[in-house]
């Protein structure tokens, strides 16, 4: 198995009653609750934990967010400049730079193949579609967003195979008249493609289009959910069975030397869930285009009536939860090393299987210390014990 | 085109049959909604009615009228009103728009005025008048939804929508029409860059009505808006925010017929 290590640079340092305030903890939260000299040292302990990473064979994932508590990772590019030079092992993941928000995805697609480069090939580049407070902070129409995810991934991918001088392209979303990227991407065709999705008619097409699939904090059952769409969509398609390298799960992770420790540290993590996911009602439930219309009767009541569905977004649900219930619906693993191994197996029985791990192993105010003992603890306890990923026939071509 | 009393009918334009609201006999004058489509039991439109044959279309997307695929800006929606006033019988037409139904009462007469007879704008949006870092428009979609209630009506607490006690289906449509209303108009937010300087070929008499507490956009704007619509009429709506044709449809409905009868 492929293990992923994921820390979104939270900035947990606004004080308590000041997010108790806000209508919301991203998007209008404003900058000046935010101490830049507290940043510096946020972004170079987060980039020390990816070079530990690095030095134990643990890949990193590198992720985008704007104008929140949530992350201070605003430009995915940027970090891979980083990362692509001072790791010189492991694979890293950009789960990703956020093509819905974004003008011009060939300038994405160049930046992606410039941090390949000078990576020497270790780049994966996946796909979000991003959504709620980051289409008020990227300036981009929350409607149509998912049209304009499939037309910037297809801008994309024809930029980075494209060697034989300038194109054109005139889609509905984005017009380039003269792409042509020096330098094109250092692996051929290009870097391996992912998207996080737990939508089956997204993963249906993530399955045809062969990316790998990775949920993030979904638990078990929507992922068997979104991986079984995907599975289904190959064979309808007469494309042959994905190996479990085609999927990735992600979830809060957290080893300790004991259980007690594992709980107690690992139990930080859900400040990710319980507080930074905080948005007034105009960026998440009423913001258009994010739910059909038809859901409206439950989303502009303010006293729903009794049996109406939601229609939050998933991680929605997950606000205030404890760690003794985040453990039990997957969403976190922690404990000693065995206790972790077996949280993870049966997950891994649970969806059917999956390659990649992903593991977000520092939030909140879990510190770097501790987010650096977990993660040694994790690569050395844990990851030599899960199984070995395997492959699927179409991707074994491509690599040989 | 299909009468069916109160309720809304449909209507055939440019390939795409969407519902219209239809009441009165007479000269035809068409109502173009706001951010919400009309509520087939809104006063004005029986006021409105006594002096022509009133015509209130659910754009595209708005209400329950559908929306091509290839259907997604203010351009289409121009387009899809001159179609519609190109339909209708009679030499020509008086046209009304309410706040975004007034961009594209100003859009098509920039455009076209020979089948307009006169243009009322009531709270239109459409231009930038103000500095870069001043919006002109109130954001109804990044603001919260408490100081856009504030905003959009002078008695909010008589007028403005209680969600709870909408029905099911009004829900549907309200949100509907929100989705619309983004997809059309949200970059840049409610205006054209270039219609500021069209607005001089607008040839039709024009009134400009607004409601006097309006905050969404306000009458400074207004004026403005007005003194670059050659000859047009600028008036205040007392004790009405941006939506005039729900808080005030008398007063409303009274400026709009010295205006026809002039």
């Amino acid at each position: 198995m492929q293990a992923w290590y994921h820390c979104e640079n939270v900035y947990p340092f606004v004080p308590q009653d000041v997010l108790d305030r806000a209508p919301s903890v991203r998007g209008s939260l404003p900058n000046r609750y935010c101490d830049p000299k507290i940043a510096a040292d946020l972004f170079h302990e987060c980039l020390d934990e990816h070079l530990l990473c690095d030095d134990l064979g643990v890949n990193v994932v590198s992720i985008e967010h704007h104008s929140g508590i949530n992350s201070l990772y605003g430009a995915s590019p940027l970090i891979l400049g980083i990362l692509a030079r001072q790791t010189k092992k492991v694979r890293i993941l950009s789960l990703g730079t956020l093509i819905t928000v974004r003008p011009d995805p060939v300038r994405i697609a160049e930046e992606y193949a410039t941090a390949d480069v000078v990576s020497r090939g270790r780049l994966d580049i996946g796909f979000v579609k991003s959504g709620d407070s980051e289409m008020a902070s990227g300036n981009a129409n929350p409607v149509g967003f998912v049209d304009r995810f499939w037309e910037a991934i297809d801008l994309i991918i024809k930029t980075l195979t494209a060697h034989d001088g300038p194109f054109s392209w005139e889609g509905k979303y984005y017009t380039h008249r003269h792409v042509n990227i020096w330098p094109p991407p250092y692996q051929r065709p290009h870097p391996p493609l992912w998207a996080a999705s737990g939508d089956p008619e997204t993963t249906a097409e993530l399955g045809r289009r062969g990316f790998v699939n990775a949920l993030v904090l979904r638990g078990p059952q929507a992922s068997k959910r979104a991986f079984d769409s995907y599975r289904a969509a190959r064979r309808e398609a007469g494309l042959p069975e994905p190996g479990t390298d085609r999927f990735a799960y992600a979830a809060l992770a957290y080893v300790g030397d004991s259980d007690a420790e594992g709980v107690a540290v690992g139990g930080k993590l859900l400040w990710f869930l319980n507080t930074s996911l905080k948005q007034a009602p105009q960026f998440s439930r009423l913001l258009p285009g994010r739910n059909p219309p038809e859901l409206a009767p439950q989303l502009w009541r303010t006293k729903p009536r009794p049996g109406a569905a939601g229609g939050g977004r998933p991680a929605d649900g997950l606000i205030g939860i404890t760690a003794e219930q985040a453990i039990a619906r997957g969403i976190l693993f922690a404990g000693n090393p065995d206790t972790v191994y077996r949280q993870i197996m049966r997950v891994y029985d649970e969806v059917g299987g999956f390659g990649h791990l992903i593991f977000i192993g520092r939030s909140g105010f879990l510190d770097h210390r501790e987010a650096e003992k977990g993660i040694r603890l994790m690569a050395k306890e844990v990851l030599p014990r899960l199984p070995a990923m395997t492959t699927t026939p179409q991707a074994r071509q491509a690599a040989e | 085109m299909t009468d069916t009393g109160r309720e809304a009918g449909r209507l055939t334009v440019a390939g795409i049959e969407i519902e219209a609201l239809r009441r009165g006999e007479g000269r035809p004058i068409v109502l173009l909604h706001g951010f919400q489509t009309l509520d087939p039991e809104a006063r004005v439109l029986d006021l409105l009615a006594r002096h022509g044959a009133v015509l209130a279309p659910s754009l595209p997307g708005f209400g329950r009228s559908p929306r091509p695929d290839d259907f997604d800006t203010v351009a289409d929606l121009v387009h899809f009103v001159l179609a519609l006033i190109d339909e209708l019988p009679g030499e020509r037409a008086i046209l009304v728009g309410l706040s975004f139904g007034g961009w594209l009462a100003a859009e098509a007469a920039v455009k076209c005025c020979h089948r307009i007879d006169r243009l009322v704008l009531v709270d239109p949006v459409g231009i930038k008048i103000g500095p870069p870092d001043q919006p002109d428009i109130l954001d109804i979609f990044n603001r919260s939804p408490d100081e856009v209630r504030a905003k959009s009506w002078h008695d909010p607490d008589r007028f403005a929508p209680d969600f709870d006690e909408m029905s099911d289906e009004a829900l549907i449509v309200h949100a509907r029409n929100r989705e619309a209303l983004c997809r059309y108009a949200w970059h840049p937010y409610m205006y054209d860059p270039q219609l500021k300087r069209w607005l001089a070929r607008i040839g039709v008499p024009t009134l400009v009505l607004w409601g006097e507490s309006d905050r969404i956009v306000t009458q400074d704007y207004g004026r403005a808006y007005s003194a670059l619509i050659p000859g047009a009429r600028f008036e205040l709506i007392a004790r009405a925010g941006h939506h005039p044709e729900i808080e005030q449809p008398e007063a409303l409905v009274a400026r709009i017929a010295a205006f026809l009868h002039q």
